[in-house]
């Protein structure tokens, strides 16, 4: 066997759609940039390809980055880049897209371009190539990757997909030209942005002077694109079953897009606004259609914060009741340190008991208000408590270093946490401690990112982090207690593409081309092959990455409307700095300035 | 009730670990609404047992599985209603009911195997049966297993003659492969894979075997019952 796990390329995997290319008037490839086994844990891409597939004449197949002892072959015997579904390859299709979930995944992407055959920059692709989109959370600074794409899709692809397809369509039947065709879209259609027909220049100390479009009647800002009515939109009854063992091997079904908390350093907290939920007779009637098309033992409710579905309780206990001699199980992917999570629990513990994870972001109740997370201590002490009452004895916490205001203070709030935590296990009377104890605290180096109140905010240097990692890691001596942190150089990286203008399109291409690829991977990030790329083409990452930004810059992404205005941005990241909160927006408005918010009405 | 089923591993599903097989069947039961038994405790799975795992990249047409069912069900039943919901390469072709007095693991001991190979030395079919002429000569063909043990890689050499039972030449068929039959000891009680035979063979015969294109199927398995080869029960 020349490569590590071949059913990552077979395909006919349970549920698997292939149709005849002949009866296909337009052909979708469909790629996540990394290997087959976290790509098939993305539940968008089993969204859209379900969408995609219910069309008769249009067909969607998938394409993921190959593992590199798999690109090794291909390149050795010329084997071009093909799809899963009907192993053609790739560079035949109409369209390729990709889904930008994270910013370490880009140079995967000029990879995939190249093993296909295609060339990298949009500019060098004619007619004879497919339509090079991307889409997702990271499109929402679209920027870096602007040489490379076509066209991005800007919010949420379920409407917008098919509506490219079907112009496509049109003017594939009538004599397809590219530029045409993008210039009618860009022109015509909500939440598309074709960076090539629009130009920014730069002032001397290299922020943006202005941008604008190069031809007449199209948008100055893109408006991203947001379905209205979640009970009515489309909705995957099937997924696609792995054989291998998946990142994410269970049902995932999204309860509601948006979340309500505000927290400062959160992006899809931001750009996902307006919370809108589905009913429960609709989740139900998913439930049903997806355990019985794929068998699978556990359905994951997931969104971005699962326990405020407004339906929470009933939800669960009809599932619970629905499933449970079918022994399928319910999960949920996070929870909050409050009450209603706590309640949560007891239902879901009735068929399986798992470790358990809160995210408290923040070591200490200052920084905690500064990010407007909305918990305390008293939130955490019930809620571990009530799951050691429970049985439970494994206990993960999430933490974020690097925020704005940090002290050395808040830092060591990460140990004294999870100090707390274990004095609360071992606090019980010895009769009722169960299980084997173990707190894991997590923490990764905040990555400011576009559309948070953050995105103004200076990253710590990599010596910051690694002096607050040490400190941490130097101060918990318990067995019973594990400090895991993130690599820095790899966070800074994210912080130079994330926030990146149109020139790290050149960085993303030079460290691909001098061998980056699977940065997200901490056994191939190749950090001193990005610091040679960007000394080769004179760029200084402290000018993205560490950089505070005034108010008054032009940002790279400004001209994207994300929903929440720039306005509440900065006030939110004023109230930052001085420690205040802002309130969870389910109980009044907090003025973020969407238009026609779908809660209020909810809510109010 | 126990149902001992017989099923396929053919075509690009060749590529499926052990692991693969369980999950496949696991959700495959669900999915059938097979009445399967569940084990109890915090953590029920379903009472199932996949025979002599295959090595990877091996097609098949003689997996056994044994499947423990809470209700009685017609195997007819059973074989309609896994295969409208398994894949094309695998397929259940045979169930029946048994009492379980062993397992399938310890009663299973010989694989007959399809091998065939290219080479480009062997153009005449009379090569190759003087080659295997000098190889039922040799009284002892030895081969390296690797074995981790725990932190350490272990040598040792093993006789393999031992561990086969026959192998005929079948001659070349339409797409140019020479394909070998091949009766080899398999499970608890001995191991030969196809491949590590192929490689011996390569080694001790010259036979310009392209090693990265052998093409192993199982055709059956077999019990020994004191020293006697048998169809299993």
């Amino acid at each position: 066997m020349k490569v590590e796990k071949p059913s990552r390329y077979i395909g006919m995997e349970q549920n698997m759609v292939q149709k005849n290319p002949d009866e296909v008037d337009v052909r979708f490839a469909f790629s996540f940039p990394d290997v087959y086994e976290v790509g098939m844990s993305h539940l968008g891409m089993h969204i859209l390809y379900n969408l995609i597939n219910n069309e008769p004449r249009y067909s969607c197949e998938r394409v993921f980055a190959p593992w590199v002892d798999m690109e090794e072959q291909m390149r050795k015997e010329s084997i071009p880049l093909f799809t899963i579904e009907s192993k053609e390859e790739v560079k035949d299709f109409d369209f390729l897209g990709f889904t930008l979930q994270y910013e370490m995944s880009y140079t995967n992407i000029l990879n995939i371009l190249d093993l296909a055959g295609i060339p990298i920059h949009s500019r060098e692709r004619g007619e004879d190539f497919p339509l090079v989109i991307a889409g997702g959370p990271c499109a929402y600074n679209p920027e870096p990757l602007w040489e490379f794409m076509d066209l991005f899709v800007i919010g949420e692809g379920e409407e917008v997909t098919l509506e490219l397809m079907k112009i496509y369509d049109k003017h594939k039947k009538n004599g397809y030209n590219k530029r045409k065709f993008l210039e009618e879209v860009q022109a015509t259609m909500e939440g598309i942005y074709v960076p090539s027909l629009y130009d920014v220049n730069y002032n001397d100390d290299g922020t943006i002077k202005d941008r604008f479009p190069m031809i007449s009647g199209i948008p100055e800002v893109i408006d991203k694109r947001m379905i209205r009515d979640l009970d009515s939109m489309f909705s995957p009854e099937k997924m696609i079953v792995p054989y291998m063992e998946t990142v994410h091997d269970r049902i995932s079904m999204e309860l509601f897009r948006g979340c309500t908390h505000g927290c400062r350093f959160c992006q899809a907290g931001m750009i996902y606004r307006p919370i809108r939920e589905k009913s429960v007779d609709r989740l139900m009637e998913l439930a049903e259609k997806l355990v019985d098309s794929t068998g699978y033992e556990n359905i994951s409710l997931s969104s971005l914060s699962s326990c405020d579905y407004s339906q929470l309780h009933l939800l669960i206990s009809s599932l619970m009741e629905r499933f449970e001699d079918r022994k399928v199980g319910v999960s949920l992917p996070s929870l909050r340190l409050d009450s209603v999570s706590i309640d949560i629990l007891k239902e879901i513990e009735k068929v399986r008991k798992t470790g358990l994870t809160f995210a408290p972001e923040a070591g200490s109740q200052r920084l905690r208000d500064v990010i407007n997370k909305g918990v305390d201590e008293d939130d955490l002490v019930n809620a571990v408590s009530y799951a050691f009452k429970e049985g439970w004895s494994r206990i993960k916490l999430y933490f974020m270093i690097g925020l704005p205001t940090e002290t050395d203070e808040d830092v060591m709030g990460i140990k004294e946490l999870s100090y707390l935590v274990k004095d609360l296990f071992f606090n019980r009377p010895p009769e009722e401690r169960k299980g084997n104890f173990q707190v894991t605290a997590s923490a990764s180096c905040f990555v400011p990112k576009p559309f948070t109140p953050f995105q103004w905010h200076g990253q710590d240097t990599i010596e910051e982090f690694n002096d607050k990692i040490n400190f941490v890691k130097g101060s918990i001596k318990d067995k019973k207690v594990t400090f895991n942190y993130h690599d820095p150089r790899v966070s800074y990286m994210e912080a130079i593409v994330a926030r990146g203008d149109r020139r790290v399109s050149s960085l993303l291409y030079r460290a691909w081309e001098k061998g980056c690829r699977f940065d997200g991977w901490s056994e191939h990030f190749k950090y001193e092959t990005w610091l040679e790329a960007m000394s080769e083409l004179g760029m200084d990452g402290s000018f993205y990455a560490n950089r505070s930004r005034d108010f008054s810059e032009n940002l790279p992404w400004d001209f994207i409307n994300p929903g929440p205005s720039k306005k509440y941005l900065q006030n939110e990241y004023t109230k930052a700095i001085k420690g205040e909160t802002t309130r969870d927006c389910r109980l009044g408005c907090t003025g973020c300035g969407i238009k026609d918010c779908a809660m209020w009405g909810v809510f109010n | 009730m126990i149902l001992r089923t017989r099923f396929t591993k053919v075509g690009y599903l060749k590529y499926l670990s052990h692991l693969d097989m369980v999950r496949l069947f696991t959700r495959t039961f669900s999915k059938a609404g097979i009445p399967i038994k569940f084990s109890e405790g915090f953590n029920p799975h379903p009472k199932f047992s996949i025979g002599n795992p295959l090595p990877l990249g091996t097609e098949s047409m003689a997996e056994y599985m044994d499947v423990e069912l809470a209700e009685r069900m017609n195997p007819e039943t059973f074989i309609e209603r896994m295969n409208n919901a398994l894949p094309e390469g695998i397929q259940i072709i045979g169930c029946k009911t048994v009492e379980r007095r062993a397992s399938l693991t310890s009663i299973i001991a010989w694989s007959h195997y399809e091998i065939r190979f290219v080479s480009e030395k062997l153009d005449e079919d009379i090569y190759f049966e003087g080659a295997l002429t000098r190889w039922n000569r040799l009284s002892q063909v030895n081969i390296t297993k690797k074995k981790k043990k725990g932190k350490k890689k272990v040598e040792r050499q093993l006789d393999i003659k031992p561990l086969i039972g026959n192998i005929t030449y079948k001659g070349k068929d339409s797409e140019g492969f020479h394909v070998l039959s091949a009766l080899l000891k398999s499970g608890e009680s001995g191991n030969l894979k196809p491949i590590e035979l192929v490689e011996a063979m390569e080694r001790e015969l010259e036979l310009s075997i392209d090693l990265d294109m052998v093409m192993i199927k199982r055709l059956d398995v077999f019990a020994d019952e004191d020293g006697e080869i048998k169809e299993l029960a």
